[in-house]
């Protein structure tokens, strides 16, 4: 128990840290670019593979119980609502956590046991700053963005497998999809998921920016970055779903 | 004031643990400006803990360190910094950034420190600091490209790119064989006589030690156990100096 309370202690630090020196030039801003290039452009084709499948997926489940009540030109509001409000935001922050954040913690840690981290603080330079607060911002900032690719491709999924067994149009199905949809369903939970991103950067590059344990240290960093990012978005989660509902007590309903 | 020269390093009862380890204790040794000065010992013995102590990556428990007259020891990242741009540091593995060309990896420490330097200018210095080491054609190699003598080689020419007055050197021959080792010393002795630059290398290569240092000081188990030239320290009570030092001959 003690162990686990030292290490959110720890991370909150770290956050700290970070929050204090992202505030204090230099800004980072081509360590930022290539870090979103890495953790954002390079993740989409995962993003739209998985979004597309699982759209088809939702769509075969759905429409066979909407079909018993009655309900099945319902089906495209569902498949909206359903990666809106939490399929898109949650499913694109785990394979986030599971590629970047295994990358994140990966590349730190093996960069603490060749040396690379002290080769740049001999260069004077401030490698929390160059390593470290690019990967979180990198990923707050793409995150939402291959969310709402994500939902893109979701609905996308949803409309084939729809097509499949109706002739309905395009038109329908996008004006059905986005007929109950409010902003207040939609922006935020995209925008969760720029607190998701956070996270994921932050616990990966705490565990490997802090490792120690040289080349061993590699693969535990990689596999706990994944393990603990992926548990705290879920955990997070619950905790903004109601902080939403709170604050836009309309999605609730 | 006596006008005399100060010592470009300077150990004074400097002490560090780790975990409860005594990794040094009490060690004390000095380095004359423009001497090589080679730091032996078996592994785990406190040699490359030297070398971060020196420049400041980690701090000593006890004692003083000195580099040209300013105590590294409580510095401020300010002071560190001015400190630091006139050390090099060849790391035992070159430490060479993954993700960055071998020409990036040069570009770094000018683009980052010297931000007022031309583009041109740096391109210039890159290269002419990549030709010194025989690289001069492998600058867009990726680090992985390289092979271990020339990740060690461009390891130096980017630890020369700021030319600093003292270069630290670990284990610059570990992992290699013996004639890319002997390339890598003829580097060192080039650099050395062209810049006059002061050297602390640390080794557990007793035939670099002879070749490159001027004089040598043998650690173990935290403790400097014996200083001076390689001859003088065949005559060493130690049995294990002697046994180190025989080696070299």
């Amino acid at each position: 128990m003690r162990r686990y309370l030292d290490f959110i202690g720890n991370v909150g630090l770290f956050a700290l840290r970070a929050a204090r020196r992202a505030l204090v030039p230099p800004f980072e801003f081509q360590m930022i670019l290539r870090q979103i290039e890495a953790a954002g452009w390079k993740s989409l084709p995962l993003v739209l593979s998985s979004g597309f499948a699982l759209g088809l997926v939702l769509a075969f489940h759905t429409r066979t119980t909407l079909v018993q009540f009655g309900a099945e030109s319902e089906m495209p509001a569902v498949q909206s609502l359903a990666f809106f409000n939490e399929i898109g935001p949650l499913l694109a922050g785990l394979l986030m956590a599971g590629r970047v954040g295994a990358g994140i913690g990966a590349e730190l840690a093996n960069m603490r046991a060749t040396e690379q981290i002290d080769a740049i603080e001999v260069l004077s330079i401030d490698s929390f700053k160059m390593l470290v607060i690019p990967r979180i911002i990198a990923c707050s900032i793409a995150l939402p963005v291959l969310t709402v690719i994500m939902d893109v491709v979701g609905l996308a999924g949803g409309y084939l497998a729809e097509r499949a067994t109706s002739d309905l149009s395009v038109q329908l199905y996008i004006s059905r999809a986005f007929h109950d949809v409010s902003w207040a369903a939609f922006v935020p939970p995209t925008l969760k998921t720029a607190i998701f991103g956070a996270v994921i950067g932050l616990i990966s590059s705490y565990l490997g920016y802090t490792t120690d344990e040289g080349a061993e240290g590699v693969g535990r960093a990689a596999t706990n970055s994944v393990v603990l990012s992926s548990l705290a978005i879920i955990l997070i989660d619950v905790v903004l779903v109601k902080a939403i509902f709170f604050l836009f007590p309309e999605t609730a309903i | 004031m006596n006008g005399a020269i100060p010592p470009a390093i300077a150990f004074r009862e400097v002490s560090r643990s780790f975990g409860g380890r005594a990794v040094l204790n009490n060690v004390s040794f000095q380095v004359a400006p423009g001497e090589a000065f080679c730091l032996l010992g078996r592994s785990g013995m406190g040699k490359s803990v030297t070398l971060k102590l020196t420049i400041g990556l980690i701090q000593p428990d006890a004692g003083a360190i000195c580099v040209e007259s300013d105590n590294v020891v409580g510095m401020d990242e300010d002071g560190l910094s001015k400190v630091r741009s006139r050390i090099g540091f060849l790391f035992q593995n070159a430490a060479l950034f993954d993700s960055f060309s071998l020409h990036d990896n040069l570009a770094v420490p000018l683009k980052r420190l010297r931000k007022q330097t031309p583009d041109a200018e740096i391109e210039t210095i890159v290269q002419k600091n990549l030709e010194d080491v025989g690289l001069g054609k492998e600058g867009r190699k990726m680090p992985a490209e390289l092979s271990g003598g020339m990740r060690k080689r461009a390891g130096l020419a980017r630890a020369l790119m700021l030319d600093p007055s003292i270069l630290l050197v670990d284990e610059p021959v570990s992992g290699l064989d013996r004639v890319t080792a002997s390339e890598i010393d003829d580097l060192l002795l080039r650099v050395r006589k062209r810049d006059n630059t002061t050297m602390l290398i640390v080794t557990h290569d007793t035939r670099e030690a002879r070749r490159v240092g001027d004089r040598v000081g043998v650690l173990d188990n935290g403790n400097l156990i014996a200083v001076g030239g390689i001859d003088e320290l065949a005559e060493n009570p130690s049995a294990l100096v002697r046994t180190l030092v025989s080696e070299a001959q």
